[in-house]
């Protein structure tokens, strides 16, 4: 996840578009449940997640509560007269997800061996749990064996204050400091938390996808504040600045492909409704961005990401409270990218990318569940930005990909998963065959991917 | 940009102040039912909010809660029932007795 960029692309801008889009469209939630958060609540993951890392209307309120609801013993004063007081939780909260996987494309990758075989694929450790009586956090470092080091990963401290009234009506706000926006909402139709769930990190991933869709994750540093209004009525906003790990500090821009001038605002509004077995979420959320490429002084380019998600979780008490999800989004994003034409990586200023992504998944209790996910991706074609390139390019300089994720999990414990994913492209960076000059076809890059995860 | 910025932060900060300085003006049992309870049960004590109708929390209001006696409901809490974790690892047995009258207090 540590996003400073190798050598070769800092003097090379359509390599690093590629490579910032790159991470994008397939971006893969990171984490599962966290087993501290039941250590802490005393409850089973199952309450929180009808499949990690899918969030219960339990888990919502937890998260939206600042993960500091807790059952568990506590070294605690109370407050008095001019003395502060302390609720500190007696087991510190750490957790470990351990992944390990394997990766098998239809075509091998040129020069590389097929069949890719990681122990570890990713390790993390998470520092997640209650604080104080106000504070929390989800904080993750992620040990990737690419890389061969630990590097920071998603991170959401909040403060929140639940039991109050508006205007009548319970309120629910608080203030979250993140690094990827997305990773504070409640759904998983958003970038962040959205689906695949798990994935590969070795097959290739269309090039294209929207700055909100994981293109500013772990590579940022946001404040913002929310509200949950009667239940139903959420509103979020945060500002963002760039921090890139591992950069120089002060940022001087140098070698990254976007550095925020100013603040990037970003903003959510959603409403929900639940009912004994049904929850229903609808909503929008969406992102500004003022960017100079490799630079912290001179042109800009600009990026405008306006979406809308929906979700749908129903519960079947007659199949033995099995339950079925369907979740989507679609994100338009506007940009006007005069300091990239000016350096080269792009043949026009305006561009824009439609990205569609949508799925539904059935869950046997909590042991199984099949998802079935679709996503499609269109835009401006620019051969410069997409320019041709093996495996990764674009012959024609089209962003268009389009494909299906399917998805099987099994459970054996709560805490222990098995998933096999198939991906399937019928068109990949533009077209469904000799789609980078190359030869390869789309589906070339259909692949296998089998995972184990354990987390305690 | 700057000032927007730094409006914005004042804002939270103060908004946060607002909303959080009466919460310790309280009474002690309703503090402890709005910090353990609330997330279940409802300020009400209904259950009928979105995570109270998810794990089918009880209405603490209804005559199948407050029949219970003092004891059962006491117990309930302090080792838990169903789906609703133990409290009495966190909750002092003091704290405990006053949050049964608290919900005693709740009955319809």
């Amino acid at each position: 996840m540590n996003r400073a960029e190798p050598a070769f692309l800092r003097n090379n801008m359509p390599s690093r578009w590629l490579a910032i889009l790159g991470l994008t469209v397939l971006c893969v939630s990171t984490a599962s449940a966290v087993p501290s958060y039941s250590r802490q609540t005393g409850m089973p993951c199952s309450t929180c997640h009808y499949a990690p890392p899918e969030l219960t209307p339990f888990g919502r309120n937890f998260k939206l509560e600042g993960y500091t609801f807790t059952t568990k013993a506590q070294v605690t004063e109370d407050k008095k007269d001019h003395n502060a007081a302390l609720h500190l939780l007696e087991a510190f909260p750490l957790s470990v997800v351990f992944d390990t996987s394997l990766t098998a494309t239809k075509s091998p990758q040129p020069g590389t061996q097929n069949g890719n075989f990681q122990l570890p694929q990713d390790v993390s450790l998470f520092l997640a749990g209650d604080w104080t009586a106000h504070i929390g956090s989800f904080v993750q470092v992620t040990y990737d064996s690419q890389g061969d080091h630990f590097s920071w990963d998603n991170t959401d401290i909040r403060y929140a204050n639940h039991g109050g009234n508006l205007f009548g009506k319970p309120i629910t706000y608080g203030i979250t400091l993140n690094n990827n926006p997305t990773v504070e909402d409640l759904w998983n139709s958003t970038p962040a938390w959205g689906f695949p769930f798990v994935g590969s990190n070795v097959a290739p991933g269309p090039s294209a996808g929207a700055l909100i869709n994981g293109g500013l994750a772990q590579d940022v540093a946001g404040v913002g504040g929310y509200a949950m209004w009667n239940e139903h009525w959420y509103l979020a906003a945060t500002m963002y600045r760039s921090e890139h790990i591992g950069g120089t500090q002060p940022n001087d821009g140098v070698g990254f492909g976007i550095n925020i001038r100013g603040i990037a605002p970003y903003w959510r509004a959603a409403w929900q409704t639940s009912g004994k077995n049904n929850n229903l979420e609808i909503g929008t959320y969406g992102l500004h961005v003022k960017s100079t490429p490799n630079a912290v002084t001179g042109l800009e380019d600009g990026y405008t990401d306006v979406a809308a998600d929906f979700q749908f979780d129903h519960t079947m008490p007659s199949l033995k409270n099995d339950v079925l999800s369907i979740r989507g989004t679609y994100i338009r994003e506007n940009s006007s990218l005069l300091a990239t034409v000016n350096a080269g990586g792009a043949a026009q200023v305006n561009h824009h990318l439609n990205t569609a992504q949508t799925d539904v998944e059935y869950h046997f209790g909590t042991k199984f569940s099949g998802t079935a996910g679709f996503f499609d991706v269109t835009g401006t074609a620019d051969p410069l930005l997409f320019p041709q390139m093996a495996v990764s390019g674009s012959a024609n300089g089209s962003p268009q990909s389009n494909g299906y994720i399917l998805n099987a999990s099994w459970w054996p414990e709560q805490n222990v998963d098995l998933a096999v994913q198939y991906t399937g492209y019928f068109r990949f960076n533009g077209a469904g065959t000799n789609y980078d000059g190359a030869g390869r076809d789309a589906s070339g890059n259909n692949a296998v991917y089998v995972l184990a995860r354990f987390v305690f | 940009m700057r000032e927007l910025f730094r409006r914005l932060i004042q804002g939270s900060i103060l908004f946060s102040l607002a909303f959080s300085i009466p919460m310790h003006a309280q009474p002690d049992a309703a503090a402890i039912f709005k910090t353990n309870c609330v997330l279940c049960h409802s300020a009400d004590g209904s259950g009928n909010s979105s995570t109270g109708k998810a794990l089918h929390a009880k209405d603490l209001r209804s005559d199948e809660v407050q029949k219970q006696s003092d004891a059962e409901l006491s117990e309930a809490i302090t080792k838990g029932k169903g789906k609703m974790p133990a409290f009495g690892a966190k909750i002092h047995p003091d704290d405990v007795t006053k949050l049964v009258a608290y919900i005693r207090g709740l009955k319809k």
